[in-house]
């Protein structure tokens, strides 16, 4: 019997194997090529799964050490696995994640060649993710970081006969290697100060003495998560990524490689660097939170792409992420973690779909598409849960999350009297609003509207493609519903790691560790949400839909006479102008330019906007070292 | 025989007051309303007051067209899912203290189940295929994000006036604050809010000069051009109850206080100010103007209002 502390080194252990094995047995016949990616999936969910019970609801803390080179005097020498509730959230939706890409890799990358690569680097990408989040061990951290950025630009470029995805992937490789050159840089300048790379015991070294060297890596390393997690402006090039790799592809950049920065950031700010009670740092993430939330979602009201649309919403709804957990409350950390983990589930599904679309019509330009619903009534429905979801009508998951960040925001506004958050939560509820009239406009220009001709014999997706769209679907409907039960058993634990960092400090490098560096917990009182109940809204409006359906069904003429199609319906193309992505000769608004009075009162803005998404490399290269030296600036001018 | 008790008494509520008959009569009533004084302000004779009534019943026994284009599931399904989260809606808002599930409800779910409605008649415009459809749900979406931001700020405006330094956006506890401390109205802080408030009111609501959406003379009604039979009649029906709510939202969040100790008493005057209300923002201003272009639309609630708006927070900030 293998005891419990050893499931999660087998499990990354497991899925780097499974790449190879991949390879070597798998390139050639399908059968053992899906079986091995499979097994390595499913076993990497089943061994986290396993660990929800000792660490979410018993909260143990669990340690690895690599080899066993356990700490000789007090010094870490070995590579250390620790798996607190924190890294616990986080590895669970990262190994969801993975089993829903992998099942649904299968039909949807069945068309392509060379998949024998393909799992190769989906494995490699799914392996380094889980141990990024699981790893204590700082080093080990960047070299998951490194394998998977790489993986990701190999991924992106996948596709490579396809328009624009070499580009892509040369753009995400320079500006992802410039954000794993600052963490390297901050990581050996860390070792440099305090000669250990374990996370517990650096979090240990530095309590109360940062010094300039600190504060130069902390910048560092701020940055280079930032850049993992797509905050404006590091964002440019996840755009494009997420538009060209294959949608299963997409959806785990959505899903968990950006989640892997948000975790790198918590980690970095409130375990190793404990640094969440300064205010000026909190008003900095959250700066960068709110600018990359409006950002992210102006540019999608800009796109005419389902892919590149999405790839926006995800840059916005990572904002909302950052911004919650800059507050440095418990509440604020819990609503920032539920929106990571309702990110994951609804921009999955929400990827998901555009993968479906693009199999069954061939194209994701939301100017040739049109009236999907009539051919694809299943995804149809899927995406309407997704598309409610991400902008948070009730009583969906994305609502339950935002709910939380306004309350966050602006309790934070009350109790610190600053009037910035104020703006933060005005900001982020107008933002809620665009989502909603983007993906209304998705909903219109896709699935809605009408059918172009060449579109007329587009059927359903797969049924391997369907499951798990439905499984997010309900994954988003429950933990929109029962959100407490979310709260008290995700959120609360994974908040209280963050905020109780001896246990973790004691745990890895033995008792009384914590209490002699002088590591204080920060106490913490559990959030209060009771307002909102989802279940009465549902009973009510069950209650009134019956009432209002038995007086429709009495009623003798309500099942309606579909018009039969007469000749000149739509065939002579009088009407294209008010569809087409084309403006015609009289008429200065396009009919599919859903947006065209905001567009045009904001000109100005998104003029300049898109003008600063220019789609050179080195533009975007130079933002990124330009606002790595602004944080830089920053910490030592506010925080140090 | 206590669950029995409850599950009547919630019914009551639900169907009955404040929900679904309440909530429908009123609305159609304030419509009549609104038709007959507009009526005389523009010195026609106008309809009846029960003219809204009798367009429903009729509306409700006409045959149902569906077009040939329209998604025939959700072009159905549209009209009741607005109609629904009105009714809802209605549950959540204090009658002057008078509240079945208000402690169940705080501004933030106020603020997104009043976008449901909106998103119902995009969903069904757009379900229906039309070329006109198309463009009125293209005016609708930015009607919708011009007096969002607006209606935000006040929103938070009262939360932070009533919460002072603790987070306050319970619905139950507004109204006890009003009480307690005199109506929101007569803090002159809030004033500017309260006509903002105003403002927002007609855009929500689709009269004229905010009617864009549903410019009958240009675009034939945008997204119900399609639309006949009972479809129609509910969609006819929403934005009369849309009326009541977003009237009494005013009445509760701005004049929240009055108390009679007489429920029938309190409705009557609650109906009243509401009454009053539509007059004064829906009627009189849809009389004297002509309908905005919709880029202009959007410029005067993100300017005019939403400065209205941001005066009463700031000022609230700053303890007045």
């Amino acid at each position: 019997m293998i005891s419990v502390q050893h499931f999660p080194v087998i499990a990354v252990m497991g899925l780097f194997l499974c790449a190879f094995l991949v390879e070597i047995f798998g390139a050639k016949n399908k059968f053992i090529r899906n079986t091995i990616v499979l097994i390595a999936a499913a076993g990497a969910f089943a061994l986290i799964a396993s660990l929800i019970k000792p660490v979410l609801l018993n909260g143990e803390i669990i340690s690895y050490w690599m080899g066993n080179w356990e700490p000789v005097s007090g010094y870490a020498i070995g590579i250390g696995y620790e798996i607190d509730a924190l890294n616990m959230f986080f590895a669970l939706l990262v190994v969801t994640t993975i089993l829903l890409a992998a099942i649904y890799s299968i039909k949807y990358m069945a068309r392509d060649h060379h998949l024998g690569h393909y799992y190769t680097l989906f494995l490699m990408l799914s392996g380094s993710v889980l141990g990024l989040v699981l790893t204590g061990d700082i080093f080990n951290m960047f070299v998951m970081i490194e394998i998977m950025t790489f993986a990701s630009v190999a991924l992106t470029a996948f596709r490579n006969n396809k328009f624009g995805a070499l580009e892509a992937g040369f753009k995400y490789l320079i500006i992802g290697s410039i954000g794993s050159s600052m963490t390297l840089a901050g990581i050996a300048l860390l070792y440099a100060q305090c000669h250990t790379l374990n996370m517990a015991q650096i979090s240990a070294a530095l309590t109360n003495s940062l010094t300039p060297t600190t504060v130069l890596a902390f910048a560092l390393m701020f940055a280079g998560f930032g850049v993992k997690s797509y905050i404006v402006p590091f964002h440019a090039p996840a755009a494009e990524a997420y538009m060209t790799a294959p949608t299963s592809i997409s959806m785990v950049f959505s899903g968990m490689v950006n989640k892997a920065g948000v975790y790198g950031m918590i980690r970095l700010v409130y375990v190793i660097f404990r640094a969440m009670d300064l205010a000026p740092l909190q008003l900095i993430l959250a700066t960068f939170g709110t600018v990359t939330m409006f950002i992210g979602v102006t540019m999608a009201l800009a796109q005419h792409d389902f892919k590149r649309l999405l790839a926006f919403h995800s840059i916005s709804q990572i904002g909302y992420v950052i911004t919650a957990i800059g507050l440095g409350t418990v509440l604020g950390l819990e609503a920032g973690l539920f929106h990571a983990m309702n990110h994951t589930l609804f921009k999955g599904l929400l990827f998901l779909t555009a993968g479906a679309v693009l199999y069954a019509a061939g194209t994701t330009d939301l100017d040739k598409l049109g009236g999907l619903s009539k051919k694809m009534p299943k995804t149809t429905v899927c995406f309407l849960i997704g598309a409610f979801s991400i902008s948070g009508l009730p009583p969906f998951n994305g609502f339950a999350s935002k709910w939380m960040i306004y309350q966050a925001t602006y309790e934070k506004a009350a109790t610190t009297g600053n009037f910035a958050y104020a703006f933060v939560t005005i900001v982020a509820l107008v933002v809620s609003v665009m989502t909603l009239a983007s993906f209304i406009k998705v909903t219109q220009a896709v699935f809605f509207g009408q059918l172009p001709e060449n579109l007329k014999d587009v059927r359903e997706v797969p049924l391997l493609m369907r499951v798990p769209m439905w499984i997010m679907s309900v994954l988003c409907v429950l933990s929109g519903v029962f959100y407490n039960v979310v709260e008290k058993y995700l959120l609360t634990p994974a908040a209280n790691a963050a905020f109780n960092v001896t246990n973790y400090i004691d745990k890895m490098m033995g008792d009384g560790t914590a209490a002699a560096a002088g590591v204080t917990n920060i106490t913490v009182d559990g959030a209060t949400l009771s307002l909102w109940n989802p279940i009465l809204w549902l009973v009510l409006f069950a209650i009134v839909l019956i009432a209002v359906c038995i007086v429709v069904l009495t009623g003798e003429n309500t099942r309606g006479r579909v018009l039969a199609k007469t000749e000149n319906d739509s065939e002579d193309g009088k009407y294209a102008t008010f569809f087409g992505g084309e403006k015609s000769t009289h008429s200065h608004v396009a009919g599919s330019d859903l947006f065209w009075g905001f567009k045009h009162d904001f000109k100005g803005y998104f003029k300049f906007i898109q003008g600063m998404h220019s789609g050179v490399v080195s533009d975007y290269a130079l933002w990124a070292v330009v606002a790595t030296a602004l944080i830089v600036v920053l910490m030592f001018v506010f925080v140090h | 025989m206590e669950t029995i008790t409850t599950i009547l008494t919630n019914a009551f509520h639900v169907l009955v007051f404040p929900g679904l008959l309440f909530a429908a009569v009123v609305g159609l009533l304030l419509a009549g309303l609104d038709r007959k004084l507009l009526a005389r302000m523009q010195r026609r004779i106008g309809p009846p007051l029960l003219q809204p009534f009798y367009d429903f019943f009729k509306l409700m026994g006409k045959e149902t067209i569906i077009p040939h284009e329209a998604n025939r599931k959700a072009f159905l399904i549209a009209p009741v899912l607005g109609f629904v989260s009105l009714i809802v809606m209605m549950l959540f808002i204090p009658i002057f203290g008078y509240s079945p599930f208000s402690t169940n409800a705080d501004l933030i779910v106020i603020l997104y189940l009043l976008t449901i409605p909106a998103v119902a008649l995009i969903v069904g415009g757009s379900a229906s295929g039309s070329p006109y459809a198309g463009i009125g749900i293209s005016r609708e979406m930015v009607t919708m994000m011009a007096y969002e931001l607006p209606l935000v700020i006040v929103l938070l405006t009262v939360a932070k006036k009533v919460g002072g330094d603790e987070l306050v956006f319970s619905m139950q506890k507004i109204g006890d604050w009003q009480a307690m401390n005199g109506l929101l109205i007569s803090h002159w802080s809030l004033i500017p809010a309260a006509i903002a408030f105003l403002l927002v009111i007609p855009a929500e609501v689709g009269t004229q000069p905010f009617d864009v959406a549903e410019a009958e003379t240009e675009i034939c009604e945008g997204p119900l051009v399609e639309y006949s039979g009972a479809p129609l009649a509910m969609f006819k029906l929403n934005t009369a109850i849309k009326m009541f709510v977003m009237t009494a939202l005013f009445t509760f969040l701005f004049l929240g206080g009055i108390d009679t100790g007489i429920i029938a008493l309190n409705a009557l005057i609650f109906v009243a100010i509401c009454a009053v209300v539509t007059v004064l923002c829906m009627t009189l201003i849809h009389a004297i103007t002509a309908r905005l272009k919709i880029e202009h639309l959007f410029k005067f609630y993100w300017t005019f209002v939403s400065a209205l708006a941001a005066i009463s927070l700031i000022l609230v900030w700053l303890g007045l």
